[in-house]
């Protein structure tokens, strides 16, 4: 069963995301899609589209299955069936696989390399044997600095702050030069400023014209995380997940938190949710 | 004011000698009970340092074979879990017969030489390598080998970049545990049957009542377990130099 898009009532605000003129490319096309482990079935018959440069979050009761889509999406899990199609930016569906940076609510770096070669992890890994090049080092110091960690690019995890290990890993993410960053609740164990100010932060990169950060789809808990970051929200059902509602967020960045729509929006996809269990 | 660390341990041991040899003086104590330090000193010669040597080269050629073969082995459990199955039953069967019960066997196959010392130092060592290495090499998260394969990573990579610097700080504390044993084994060994070596040492001074070489075998013993504890732990801080907490 197909989602409904539906206009959010509470928001009264046109739409206003930069990249709505002209048809959008698709960047995610799932349609008929299930996923399971086993015999347990965890994503059940969904079907949906995510464009390019669009910032999607999902959400839904936990266990729910938004980790394992996010999975299946990464490529790390096949679906039992249905199709899962990637595309990236320059439209080839068929050769070069997106690009694909990940994040997870834990930083996984590695403990004995520093925020410098942690960010080259990914780049090691690419090269196999070879050396990493001054090239990729000059790229990890310019998405350091893009997460603001110029100053600490010798220092080790565990001299870092949790919310500097998160912007670590998010630049270890951005690495790869993603066309599709995919996040799991990636700021979820962060205190509430420091997890606003990545918010803030996350947004600014995904717009900024020289990131070139095409499509972000992100987990996360928080209602009002969602609303403010995102062009859509996916509301899921319990397990097995089927796609309950696609809720489009027509405020304009900068979303301002304290507004009424803003609030319009929150409750209404906070009523939502409570709606469906 | 700053003491040094080792300071502290130093001056009680220093106040503990000159209490014992104020108390066998006086107390007009038996030498063969107990000597006082500074005759258990006069015995050190360098018959004493041979025989400290020999021990020293059979604990430590047992503590690194075994070492090295409870970590390939650990590495191979790791890879086959039937091979874990099937063999490690065998280890544990080894580890839980008495050393002291093997070791005439030992020497009646291999003789009084080196070799059946070096195998009693290696059987003792082997165990609390081969545990705490497949418990490291199963350390690493599981979000680590998504991340991993998330980068396209090949098993071979995740092994070397992930499990085995994981593993090491298990490796190393199994390191500490076993360098102590290594002695006792070479020593039990040398009970049964040498010609040489501190265990032989211990047992011909303690049946002839010479209480003074006794002892100062007993302390040479205990010495080359502090030392090679202590620099098995000054490897550790080098090279894990990430962690500072014990992970014992
Ligand atoms: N590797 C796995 N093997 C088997 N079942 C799993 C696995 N990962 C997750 N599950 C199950 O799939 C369901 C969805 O999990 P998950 O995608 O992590 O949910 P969410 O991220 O929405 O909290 C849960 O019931 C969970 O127990
Ligand atoms: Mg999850």
């Amino acid at each position: 069963m197909s989602a409904m898009s539906k206009p959010l009532s509470g928001a009264e605000c046109e739409a206003s995301s930069p990249q709505s003129a002209g048809p959008r490319q698709a960047a995610i096309t799932a349609s008929d899609l299930c996923i399971g482990y086993g015999d347990l079935s965890v994503i059940d018959n969904v079907s949906f589209r995510i464009d390019q440069r669009e910032f999607v979050s999902l959400l839904g009761p936990s266990g729910c299955g938004k980790s394992t889509l996010l999975r299946a999406i990464a490529g790390l899990l096949t679906p039992t069936s249905g199709s899962l199609q990637l595309q990236n930016s320059a439209n080839e569906v068929t050769d070069s696989k997106p690009r694909v940076g990940l994040m997870f609510q834990k930083p996984l770096l590695l403990p004995w390399r520093t925020t410098l070669e942690n960010v080259l992890l990914p780049v090691e890994i690419e090269l196999g044997g070879n050396r990493v090049s001054s090239i990729d080092e000059a790229r990890a110091r310019e998405v350091l600095s893009l997460v603001q960690l110029s100053s600490f690019e010798d220092a080790y995890p565990k001299q870092l702050s949790g919310g500097m290990q998160q912007r670590v890993a998010l630049a270890r993410a951005l690495m790869s030069d993603p066309d599709l960053l995919l996040l799991d609740e990636p700021f979820g164990a962060l205190d509430e400023l420091t997890r606003e100010m990545l918010n803030e932060e996350l947004l600014e990169i995904w717009r900024s014209a020289d990131t070139r950060l095409k499509t972000i789809v992100m987990v996360t808990h928080s209602i009002p995380e969602a609303v403010a970051l995102s062009d859509r929200v996916f509301v899921f059902a319990a397990r097995p997940a089927k796609l309950a509602e696609v809720v489009p967020v027509e405020l304009e960045h900068p979303r301002d938190l304290e507004s009424q729509a803003f609030a319009k929006s929150v409750s209404y996809v906070r009523r939502l949710i409570r709606s469906f269990s | 004011m700053k003491v040094p660390s080792s300071l502290t341990p130093l001056s009680f041991l220093a106040v503990t000698l000159l209490v014992w040899e104020l108390a066998v003086r006086f107390l007009n104590v038996p030498a063969y009970l107990l000597p006082s330090p500074t005759a258990i000193i006069a015995t050190v010669d360098s018959e004493l340092f041979l025989h400290l040597a020999v021990t020293s080269g059979e604990a430590l050629a047992g503590f690194f074979i075994a070492s090295a073969c409870a970590f390939l082995a650990a590495l191979a459990f790791v890879r086959s879990p039937l091979l874990e199955r099937g063999v490690f039953p065998l280890a544990i069967a080894i580890k839980t017969t008495p050393l002291v019960a093997i070791a005439p066997l030992l020497v009646l196959w291999m003789g009084t030489g080196w070799w059946s010392k070096i195998t009693a130092a290696g059987l003792i060592c082997f165990f609390p390598v081969l545990v705490n290495t497949i418990k490291g090499l199963k350390a690493a998260d599981s979000k680590y080998f998504k991340l991993f394969s998330s980068f396209g990573a090949s098993q071979r990579q995740a092994f070397r970049k992930l499990r085995i610097p994981f593993c090491l700080p298990y490796f190393f504390s199994a390191l500490k545990i076993s360098s102590s044993l290594a002695i006792v084994g070479a020593i039990v060994g040398e009970f049964v049957g040498a010609t040489h070596g501190l265990g032989y040492v211990i047992m011909v001074s303690s049946s002839h009542l010479d209480t003074d070489i006794l002892f100062s075998a007993i302390f040479a013993a205990a010495a080359l377990g502090i030392l090679l504890f202590q620099f098995i732990g000054w490897l550790e801080q080098r090279v894990i130099f990430w962690q500072t907490a014990e992970t014992e």
